[in-house]
């Protein structure tokens, strides 16, 4: 439901507020800036003024040196290779996490017994460190102990090295971070799939359509702003990855798993050279905000043609 | 209605939570508050407090308070902490930062503090010392010691009936037992060694170099000589065991060696005596170092100092805390704490005492010979600010020629010159 | 237009059913197999895969250390040791923790929940000046990672402590809160599900004469019931997990919060798997009440149809 709507709804008469909607926007909104404006904004220019400096967090003198950091960036493989791990991370955990959340919530949002025990445990994986998850999936996937080698030889195939490879280890990157995302997909779909009326689906069913047929007709068009608020969130999240990376693989096998903020963090933690880090970041806050903008305007186009 | 009752309740709960928070915060006059920052838990951490107590009871004038916060994220809150004007007085920092946390200007340079006879500065290990000192600057005094030495597990030697690592090893020897202890139909290796291409997987090939004659950079520190001949034979030997032999497990988790020597799934590890205690349940052994055929044999293995460093957070402070980190480094303080907790002693004096030895090995078998190995530290890492570069370069060129991707010369050539970057300063 | 009020729509003949995809069938076809829904077919194994690292923390919860230590894994201890619990509970003061972090994260519930209800509001139905770039602004709080902002972070707290209130400031609970009490994820989630309100019943109260605010109360948080419950839930959640911001702010002991509680266990050559593991279990507990106790929300408990004026 576009809340810009054009002036030929009905509700035109209370169009004449407009000029006064202002204030009471901004009386709404102003908690949040000021909290957000000082703790959240405020330190993003701050460290904005770090990429233009060379600073080790150590020494005091922090000598300008422009855009020198920036330039550094372009010339940079390793960072190259960040970027495209990154995408490829991104393009294939984002989709991954929202199908498999939907299928999931799909199954969990009906009244069957214990159906709050089964959302309770959904709930609460998402709960689990990203260090345990990180040592569950090293062992799972351990080349000589590990269970799913074991399961792979059972059926006569020869065991992969995944996390220790460095051909497999993002996807199995991929596959972990979809398996501990899977819980937040689903509460947010579970969430929006109470808002689907059911009068919709007993039309639907009196008319003849199946299950399968009623769901993506109905309950998915409907899904749109939870759609719309998964895939903004799990792509700014996916773009800055690294939680997982550090509990595993910690850029490895052979930077096969480097990905930018896990790049940005042994630059500036590791070798010391946290201007350059500040640099990247803001590097990957453009592209973010880019995509970010992208999305929510391919959205509103949508949105306004079904 | 709810709202209003939702914000009476948001300020109840503030203020509550506001009054309730108290800080702590030393009165002008009484005794002078230190912080001592440390990674010590378990017994470790109970012999450190003990010693605390001691102090405190013995000086009333000085209150010494500790805070546990892990070694591996203590970098990060120390320069933070730094940077926000909340040091603390005495951090436990690992010596491989030196170089770089030379540059904090609020660190004390202990120099002049150790010259003076009563601190016996030359009792400390060489290596120590070395690890400590950036230039003319001495960053900080020796908190821990340890070294690198063969753990091998007796059991998997008696079954395949070899034996066991003896002191006139070479890597040759080592190369064949290893090979002969490798059995894929049981998952079991004759050798682990972590290989993240960290500082861990570098260090575990550095000894070799030495031992093969060659070193990390030119006696300069202008430039990388790693890629000698020296080392490219060190480098060799890890390739054959992992790519022809597959008899070195490469454990990219840096945590899985300990386990699965426990498990009995390794026969052997290079590692130091902090690993011992967790092989409680197989008979192991300790040996030096093999060397290299025709090298003179000097067994050379490599030890990670690390440092207790003061911060100067103004005079009366300061002071406080300097007293007690000679209290703390002092002889009779080594050796409690050795004695107490099984770490090898800093100290040249008490590493020599038979009877601390001994009843360190007693506790703990083992401790004996990586104690007297400390003898066997000749070289220490170069301690430039670059070192962690040096090492990212070094760590990765080792990983790839272990996973059969690259050749020692080619890629130590590679990582030579990446490090003669970082020099440069690029 | 006729006065539409919300005891209206309650009260309309339309069945109040309890919000499920599958339609209820002729009851002449449907028919029983099994003596319970075939849906637990799905739901068991499905909730399996998915709780298994819960699984292995239990499980490591109850062994010793020597068994821990192994690899591959041992799955079943040979005694389920209990008193790691007991010993995990006393090798630290978990009691002053868990009240710290409890503190903090209620404070920090409720402070998102009024603060970003507002401000969602604002930005799902209002149509104010500087809208579009206002939200992106705040959007883009999100996407400068923590590893670069801490450190101003920590020096804009300091501040606070220092000139405003010292109970604000490092190495103080205060400071904990302070950073977290509106996140630009909370109103972004909430403007989205806001949207899905019908508008026409908003409509219909501000033709009445109700103001923004008391639409906001009346209308569409009542009927946004699952959306808040998920977002107290998630925040909730990160809150109480938070642990590298605590690690940078606090050092006195008696600041701390769980997580830094929990790295008790982790030293610096060797992670105290049984005791750390028992107390993960330990710090999740209160999690799980939470969401057990959030769950009646979760179901819409008005009908919400779709109306037309």
């Amino acid at each position: 439901m576009p809340e810009d709507a054009p002036a030929r709804r009905p509700f035109v008469v209370l169009r004449g507020l407009g000029r006064g909607e202002s204030v009471t926007g901004w009386a709404l909104v102003s908690p949040a800036v000021v909290l957000i404006g000082v703790f959240g904004l405020l330190p993003v220019l701050m460290s904005l003024q770090l990429s233009f400096q060379k600073s080790d967090l150590l020494t005091p003198e922090t000598p300008w040196v422009g855009l020198e950091n920036y330039r550094k960036l372009a010339d940079d493989p390793v960072f190259v290779e960040a970027i495209k791990h990154t995408i490829i991370y991104t393009a294939l955990f984002v989709p991954g996490t929202m199908l498999v959340g939907l299928f999931v919530a799909a199954a969990l949002n009906r009244s069957v017994r214990f159906i709050s025990v089964y959302r309770t445990a959904a709930y609460i994986t998402m709960a689990v460190s990203t260090i345990s998850q990180g040592i569950i999936f090293l062992w799972l996937t351990d080349r000589d102990y590990g269970l799913v080698n074991a399961a792979l030889n059972a059926v006569g195939a020869p065991s992969q090295p995944f996390l220790a490879s460095p051909s497999q280890a993002l996807y199995v990157i991929v596959a972990m971070t979809i398996w501990g995302w899977t819980g937040f997909s689903v509460i947010v779909y579970l969430a929006a799939l109470q808002g689907v009326p059911a009068e919709l689906h007993e039309a639907a069913a009196i008319d003849g359509a199946s299950a399968a047929t009623r769901f993506r007709t109905i309950t998915v068009p409907l899904l749109g702003p939870a759609n719309l608020f998964l895939v903004v969130w799990l792509t700014i999240n996916a773009l800055q990855l690294f939680d997982e990376v550090y509990a595993t693989t910690r850029g490895g096998p052979l930077r096969a798993t480097t990905v930018i903020v896990y790049y940005l963090w042994d630059r500036a933690f590791v070798q010391f050279d946290a201007g350059y880090a500040a640099a990247m970041a803001y590097a990957l806050f453009v592209v973010i905000l880019v995509i970010t903008a992208v999305q929510f305007r391919l959205a509103r186009k949508h949105v306004h043609t079904s | 209605m709810i709202r209003r009752r939702l914000c009476i309740a948001l300020v109840a709960v503030l203020a509550l939570v506001l009054t309730a928070c108290g800080g702590g915060g030393s009165s002008p006059s009484g005794p002078t508050e230190i912080a001592v920052w440390h990674g010590y838990q378990d017994t470790e951490g109970e012999v450190f407090k003990g010693l605390i107590d001691q102090y405190n009871k013995d000086h009333p004038d000085v209150k010494v308070s500790e805070l546990y916060s892990s070694n591996d994220l203590v970098l990060q809150k120390v320069l933070t902490a730094v940077r926000g004007g909340s040091a603390p007085d005495v951090a436990y920092m690992f010596g491989s930062w030196s170089p770089n946390i030379a540059k904090i200007p609020q660190i004390v340079d202990m120099a002049s503090q150790v010259s003076n006879p009563d601190w016996k500065w030359d009792d400390f290990y060489p290596a120590e010392r070395e690890a400590a000192t950036v230039g003319d600057k001495i960053v900080g005094v020796p908190a821990l010691v340890d070294n690198l030495a063969i753990v091998y597990n007796k059991k998997l030697f008696a079954d395949a009936g070899i034996a066991p690592p003896s002191p006139t090893w070479t890597w040759d020897d080592f190369r064949a037992a290893a090979a002969k202890l490798t059995d894929p139909s049981k998952g079991q290796y004759g050798w682990l060694i972590p290989a993240d291409g960290s500082e861990d997987t570098v260090w575990h090939y550095v000894p070799m170099l030495w031992e093969a004659g060659g070193d990390i950079l030119s006696p300069d520190n202008q430039h990388a000589v790693f890629n000698s001949e020296a080392g490219v034979k060190a480098l060799t030997t890890l390739q054959q065991m992992a790519v022809n032999d597959k008899s070195l497990y490469l454990d990219t988790t840096n945590e899985n060696g300990p386990k699965l020597m426990n498990s009995g799934k390794v026969a052997m590890l290079v590692t130091g005596p902090w690993d011992l205690s967790q092989l409680s349940d197989i008979e192991y052994g300790v040996q030096v170092m093999p060397t290299f055929a025709g090298s003179g044999g000097t067994h050379q293995t490599i030890s990670g100092p690390d440092n207790w460093v003061v911060f100067n957070n103004g005079d009366k402070k300061k002071q406080a805390a300097i007293d007690f980190v000679k209290w703390l480094t002092a002889p009779e303080q080594v050796k409690a704490f050795s004695l107490g907790t099984g770490d090898l002693p800093t100290r040249i004096s008490v590493g020599q005492d038979q009877t601390v030895v001994d009843k360190m090995d007693e506790n703990l078998p083992g401790s004996k010979v990586f104690v007297e190995n400390l003898s066997n530290v000749k070289k220490v890492r170069p301690t430039v600010e670059q070192y962690p570069a040096i090492s990212e370069a070094l760590g990765q060129a080792i990983v790839s020629v272990m996973l059969g991707k690259d050749q020692p010369a080619d890629a130590l050539n590679a990582a030579a010159k990446a490090a003669d970057e970082a020099l440069a300063g690029k | 237009m006729t006065k539409l009020q919300l005891s209206d729509v309650a009260a309309a003949p339309v069945p109040t059913l309890a919000h499920s995809d599958a339609p209820p069938a002729p009851p002449a076809r449907r028919r029983r197999w099994l003596p319970f829904s075939p849906w637990h077919l799905v739901l068991i194994p499905l909730t399996f895969l998915l709780i298994v690292p819960l699984l292995w923390m239990l499980v490591t919860s109850l062994e010793t250390e020597g068994e821990a230590n192994r690899f591959p894994p041992v799955l079943l201890p040979e005694r389920p040791r209990f008193e790691n619990y007991s010993e995990a509970w006393a090798a630290a003061p978990f009691g002053h923790f868990f009240l710290n972090s409890a503190l903090v994260t209620l404070v920090v519930l409720l402070s998102n929940l009024v603060v970003c209800s507002l401000a969602g509001y604002a930005f799902a139905r209002i149509r104010f000046l500087g809208r579009g770039a206002l939200f992106v602004t705040l959007m883009a709080t999100l996407m400068v990672p923590f590893q670069v902002t801490m450190i101003p972070v920590f020096l804009i707290v300091k501040w606070f402590g220092d000139n405003v209130w010292a109970g604000l400031g490092i190495d103080h609970i205060g400071a904990l809160m302070l950073p977290n009490l509106a996140t630009a994820f909370g109103i972004f989630f909430l403007r989205q599900f806001f949207q899905t309100v019908p508008v026409e019943l908003e409509e219909a109260a501000r033709v009445d004469g109700t103001s923004r605010l008391g639409v906001l109360f009346k209308i569409v948080l009542p009927l946004s019931l699952p959306a808040l419950s998920t977002l107290a839930a998630l925040t909730v959640l990160t809150s109480w997990n938070d642990f590298l911001w605590p690690l940078i702010v606090i050092t006195s002991h008696d600041q701390m919060t769980i997580p830094l509680g929990l790295s008790y266990f982790q030293g610096a050559h060797r992670v105290k798997w049984p005791l750390l593991m028992a107390a993960n279990v330990m710090s999740l507990l209160p999690m799980l009440l939470v969401f057990v106790g959030a769950q009646r929300y979760f179901v819409q408990s008005v009908a919400s149809t779709g109306l037309k004026g």
